[in-house]
């Protein structure tokens, strides 16, 4: 009977280990990434036919923890005050700001939480792409979002030390949100504003302690 | 300038009166920019990362008009400048 319980374990944790997706790289391990960085960007698009308006913030805060050779693992959060966003327009980014738009006074972050990570494709031995679901939440609502995102992880070497020290992972992040489903609508929406928000992460983060 | 030339002239400003207030009553002043977008090229260290061109801001303002206002003002003058010759007093 104890032979059987040992094979079983023994099998369960090799499948385990062979169904764990992720990077093969000099890093070993559970790693935390720091994303509080002014160069990265998060943007915001709206298309009709008025008018395209892109929205952007570079006050990126948040952190991400993965165990380098499984990115189900992947934990952590991404966040944007909503007074950092700028739309090339002063009056425009006042009234982004308003009780009518983002109500950044009583709501002043956008965040999204990571909370699973599936549709794995591992392209390359540092590159994986998958659809990561979180918790996206816009003047106070909270929203199960999927994110489609691109992950690359660059060990340390002179190349990485251009941006920060320690290992780097790269993120390119691609989902849509309706501004209708986070309680942000007036009549502008739909008509110079699209309801449908096309939001992108353009994320670099560090390991270094 | 006769009696149908003033009333050409008047009617016309009228017409561009109304569009202009049409198109601030429609966020003319917000459509002006204060700045723009410039795309930055890709560093060799973001194409590693398999990171896309990201956006950098520029000041600079933009008076921008509301498409339709810029275009019924300037078939309003066009009109208004052929009718104007039109009725001209022949001598």
């Amino acid at each position: 009977m104890k032979t059987i319980i040992q094979t079983f374990i023994l099998l369960l944790v090799a499948v385990t280990f062979t169904l764990a997706q992720g990077f093969k790289v000099k890093a070993s391990g559970e790693q935390t990434f720091n994303f509080e960085d002014k160069r990265n960007q998060l943007k915001f698009f709206s298309t009709t036919p008025l008018e395209d308006i892109t929205g952007i913030s570079n006050a990126v805060k948040g952190k991400v923890t993965l165990n380098v050779s499984d990115i189900k693992s992947m934990k952590g959060s991404i966040s944007i005050p909503v007074s950092s966003i700028k739309t090339a327009i002063d009056l425009r980014d006042e009234h982004l700001q308003s009780e009518n738009w983002l109500d950044a006074e009583s709501y002043p972050e956008i965040t999204f939480a990571i909370k699973s990570v599936s549709d794995i494709k591992v392209a390359a031995d540092n590159k994986i792409e998958a659809m990561v679901t979180g918790d996206f939440t816009v003047k106070g609502v909270t929203k199960e979002t999927i994110a489609d995102v691109s992950i690359t992880y660059l060990d340390a070497s002179e190349q990485t030390k251009q941006f920060a020290p320690g290992d780097l992972l790269g993120v390119q992040a691609k989902f849509n949100i309706l501004l209708s489903e986070f309680n942000v609508e007036n009549m502008i929406v739909g008509q110079k504003v699209a309801d449908n928000i096309e939001i992108t992460a353009t994320l670099r983060g560090s390991n270094a302690k | 300038m006769n009696s149908k030339q003033k009333s050409v002239i008047l009617i016309g400003i009228i017409l561009i009166a109304a569009v202009l207030a049409w198109w601030l009553i429609s966020g003319g002043e917000i459509l002006s920019k204060d700045g723009i977008w410039i795309e930055q090229e890709v560093s060799e260290l973001d194409k590693a990362l398999g990171l896309e061109p990201q956006k950098v801001y520029q000041e600079k303002f933009i008076l921008v008009l509301v498409p339709h206002a810029a275009v019924f003002s300037g078939a309003i003058l066009v009109i208004s400048t052929v009718l104007f010759f039109i009725f001209r007093t022949k001598k």
